[in-house]
């Protein structure tokens, strides 16, 4: 039972993913076109990548069928979770089309702001009705696939689901806006809250004095609860 | 007039009569405790005087009882005939417990929607239940009213009264009134269109809703409609006052206090701010928002309004509780309500017509000049104005008010009103905003802090008569728990750094205190056990707009997080995480044994309620700062 099961499925499964590397990503400034899809959509017949891929021995049509879609949205491949039964890494190597474009990155944050984003995580995404985006810890992973699935697909504790309402592209600028706003200074595994030393000790200059999409290049001393300096 | 329709109502009016009276008269019984505000008059004063100014500091914990749910407690249990009922944060679970013993008797849980977590702007309470006629009414987050048997804990039925994807969700204490459950929406940083709906209490289906916004028709403004000042007169003033359609999603929402008066029949009730927070987008009063509403119970028809705040800039909701008292003012006694303005003011108001007999500041106020009483219109300060992308700085109140939801409390003995309550400023700058259903509908970022002198929350005792302060404690962070108070002078209140304070009602002198496994939002109540001793209980848990910064994942380090509170409690995380503890205290009898349901090898609580570790020489400052 063990060796078709793994055949069929597994085989099935990176045939999707090593095709999906061979994705090229566009560069940024042919992305202006909302209605394109990120990377090209991959063709059913493809050829696969990676020689030791083989196409399925034995597919059922359902099987095929949904194969067939997958394969030509590999992005639905990339798995929310962080375990992979089997020890079998499956998530194909999604990336942001427009990658770090400042522009793009920029584009995000008024996208941010327009989309009401902003509303739930707050200014320079501190959280409050939605989760932090302001440091390293996500609930369905950091990965730029799985933010735009994040946001694509919403999460249901509360997260919309904008696929319905935004072109892609939007979609992959709020990605590029977050992954920067995400990156903090920090570089230890955990984070340490005391009142004495103080812990954390800075704080954002806050956003009704600067507006900008690079929030963690301009910081404070922590004020604990009293007035911000402000510059 | 309209002779069958009158005929009908007042039918209606005698028949159900009977069932008022009988929760009026149930509330009026020391032992019990069966709405959250305790009376219809929202008075919170228990008559019980076990526990006293005398022996209050040798109160322990007599039992304990998690919801399991580690978000913000806001809720107050009921005491209905020994039995205890008290309500989770979402998905909002309802416990029943032998409220002598602590013992399970049922529980509830509803299946409320995961997704209304994401619609809920200030975390994800519940203010309580409402108790009547043998069932427990509770709402869930994802706006269903149910119906639960008191006894067994059986549904008996459920009705939807809001929806999640226009941005409604309901946190408020529903409340039983002449056969009818009455119940708000929150929602009003996402567009929502505030209402109250009242339901049939025996079949859940919908009697009506009265909206906060909108022709005068959907307000349930009539000929009956007899508005003190001339501001409030006119037709469908409601629709008027704001841009074009803007009213259909300008909040005016109800997520606070209901009171009664069955003596003149009238339900009170504050709404909601007007939305977006930023007001150049809805020139105009914006009524009916930050207002006052008297209403007829028995139909809805509105008898008088107040609005508290014209065309609001600051997020200054006035859903702030209607306390209902008499009052000898210049000689008279008046039939007045207390209410403890979020925009800072202290207001008396006649409740049979609406009359402002008094407002004044309790706290710092720089975003107001005063009250005009001749008008009844505040003056704002006009070098304050929020215009498009102005950083205005150093506006006091913060847009949480000089106080919010916490509920304060009315002593009959000591004639004072006990406000727990903020002392925190803020800059606010206002900006564009689109309305998208479902999501906030805000357009200001805000970034709060400490109030002058460096504190963020204060308890105080207010004569209403005198006008003035009497007495405070400053606390380090907001008050944001409810108040009690007892007929033995003593009253209660907590703080969001975990402690739970008993204090001489008359002098402020705190007399006892316990630190608790999470920071106090909730809402403290007394009652009698079935083995005649008394008891005081409250929610542990901190949360609520303060809290999420503790028990959610918002980042202290960034100051305009959850809606800008997060500037002043960024410290929050330094003395508490989250908790989801009901605690229950009494006195125990000076020759008492260990009771049967402290036998679990548990030490008898002195060292858990041992005397202030520093005590306080007098009201103020404070310990714990």
């Amino acid at each position: 039972m063990k060796t078709p099961l793994r055949s069929a499925a597994l085989t099935a499964l990176l045939f999707a993913c090593s095709a999906l590397a061979q994705q090229p990503s566009p560069p940024a400034g042919e992305m202006k076109e909302p209605t394109q899809r990120m990377g090209a959509p991959m063709q059913p017949g493809a050829a696969p990548g990676a020689g030791e891929v083989r196409e399925p021995a034995i597919l059922a049509p359902f099987e095929r069928s949904a194969l067939a879609a997958a394969s030509a949205y590999p992005i639905l491949r990339v798995p929310v979770s962080p375990i992979h039964p089997g020890n079998v890494f499956i998530s194909p190597n999604i990336t942001n089309p427009l990658q770090e474009d400042p522009q793009a990155v920029a584009r995000g944050m008024t996208n941010f702001i327009h989309f009401n984003c902003v509303g739930c995580h707050a200014p320079n995404g501190g959280g409050g009705m939605g989760p932090s985006l302001s440091n390293r810890v996500t609930i369905y992973g950091a990965s730029d696939g799985q933010l735009f699935l994040s946001i694509y697909q919403g999460r249901p504790n509360g997260m919309p689901a904008w696929g319905g309402v935004l072109p892609e592209t939007v979609i992959w600028e709020l990605v590029a806006y977050v992954r920067r706003i995400m990156h903090g200074t920090e570089n230890t595994f955990g984070r340490t809250t005391s009142a004495s030393p103080q812990q954390p000790n800075i704080q954002q200059v806050p956003a009704e004095f600067l507006q900008t999409s690079n929030p963690w290049a301009f910081t404070e001393a922590f004020t604990a609860g009293k007035a911000p300096s402000g510059r | 007039m309209r002779p069958v329709p009158f005929a009908l109502a007042s039918l209606a009016l005698s028949s159900s009569f009977v069932l008022a009276e009988d929760l009026n008269k149930l509330s009026q019984d020391p032992k019990q405790w069966v709405m959250a505000a305790r009376d219809y008059a929202n008075t919170r004063f228990s008559p019980l005087d076990e526990i006293n100014v005398s022996n209050v500091g040798r109160m322990q914990v007599a039992w304990e009882f998690s919801t399991g749910i580690a978000r913000g407690q806001e809720a107050a249990p009921l005491v209905v005939d020994g039995v205890m009922y008290v309500i989770s944060p979402f998905p909002n679970k309802v416990f029943a417990l032998d409220a002598t013993t602590g013992e399970l008797k049922w529980s509830y849980t509803p299946a409320t929607d995961r997704g209304a977590q994401g619609e809920a702007c200030c975390d994800v309470v519940s203010r309580g239940v409402a108790y009547d006629n043998g069932r427990i009414f509770l709402v869930t987050l994802d706006n269903h009213v149910v119906a639960l048997d008191a006894k067994t804990g059986d549904e008996q039925w459920h009705t939807q009264t809001g929806d999640i994807n226009l941005g409604e969700t309901t946190t408020m204490a529903p409340l039983a009134v002449k056969g009818k459950v009455f119940v708000g929406v929150s929602g009003g940083e996402l567009g929502v269109r505030g209402r109250i709906t009242a339901l049939d209490e025996s079949s859940g289906k919908i009697a009506y809703v009265a909206y906060g916004t909108g022709p005068d028709q959907d307000v349930r403004i009539g000929a009956d409609f007899k508005p003190f000042y001339d501001f409030m007169k006119g037709k469908d003033l409601g629709v008027s006052t704001w841009p074009p359609d803007a009213w259909k999603i300008g909040g005016a929402t109800m997520w606070g206090w209901f009171s009664y008066d069955p003596e003149l029949n009238l339900l009170y009730y504050g709404t909601g701010n007007p939305g977006p927070w930023n007001a150049n987008q809805r020139p105009g009063d914006n009524l009916w928002s930050s207002a006052d509403f008297a209403r007829n119970p028995d139909d809805g028809m509105a008898k008088w309004a107040y609005q508290f705040n014209p065309h609001d800039l600051w997020d200054h909701d006035e859903i702030n509780e209607n306390v209902l008292v008499d009052l000898d003012i210049g000689g008279k006694t008046r039939k007045v309500l207390i209410h403890p303005g979020r925009n800072g003011y202290m207001y008396v108001i006649d409740r049979a017509t609406g009359e402002v007999l008094s407002a004044d500041a309790y706290d710092t106020v720089n975003a107001y000049l005063g009250v005009n009483l001749k008008t009844g219109r505040i003056i704002p300060n006009e070098e304050l104005t929020p215009e498009l992308d102005r950083n205005v700085l150093n506006v006091c109140p913060a847009s949480p008010g000089a106080k919010d939801w916490q509920p304060s409390a009315w002593s009959p003995r000591t004639k004072l009103l006990y406000v727990p309550h903020q002392h925190i400023c803020m800059n606010f700058k206002a900006s564009d905003v689109g309305y998208i259903a479902g999501t906030p509908f805000v357009g200001a970022t805000v970034d709060m802090f400490a109030g002058p002198g460096g504190y963020r929350g204060e308890f105080m005792a207010w004569d209403p008569v005198q006008r003035k302060k009497i007495w405070s404690i400053q606390e380090k962070l907001p008050v944001w728990s409810g108040a009690l108070v007892t007929a033995g002078d003593v009253v209660f209140y907590g703080t969001m750094d975990r402690w739970f304070k008993a204090a001489d009602a008359k002098t402020g002198k705190v007399l006892w205190q316990f630190r608790a496994g999470s920071g106090f939002i909730g809402q403290p109540v007394a009652y009698e056990g079935n083995d005649g001793q008394e008891y005081v209980a409250i929610l542990s848990g901190v949360g609520g707009w303060p809290g999420v910064v503790a028990n959610y994942e918002v980042d202290a380090r960034v100051r305009n997080a959850a809606l800008g509170f997060a500037g002043a409690t960024q410290d929050l995380p330094w003395s508490t995480n989250g908790g989801a503890e009901l605690i229950v205290f009494r006195v125990p009898k000076e020759t008492a044994q260990r009771s049967p349901h402290d036998t679990q090898g548990r030490a008898p609580v002195p060292a858990r309620a041992a005397p202030p570790p520093n005590p306080p020489g007098g009201p103020s400052p404070q310990p714990g700062r």
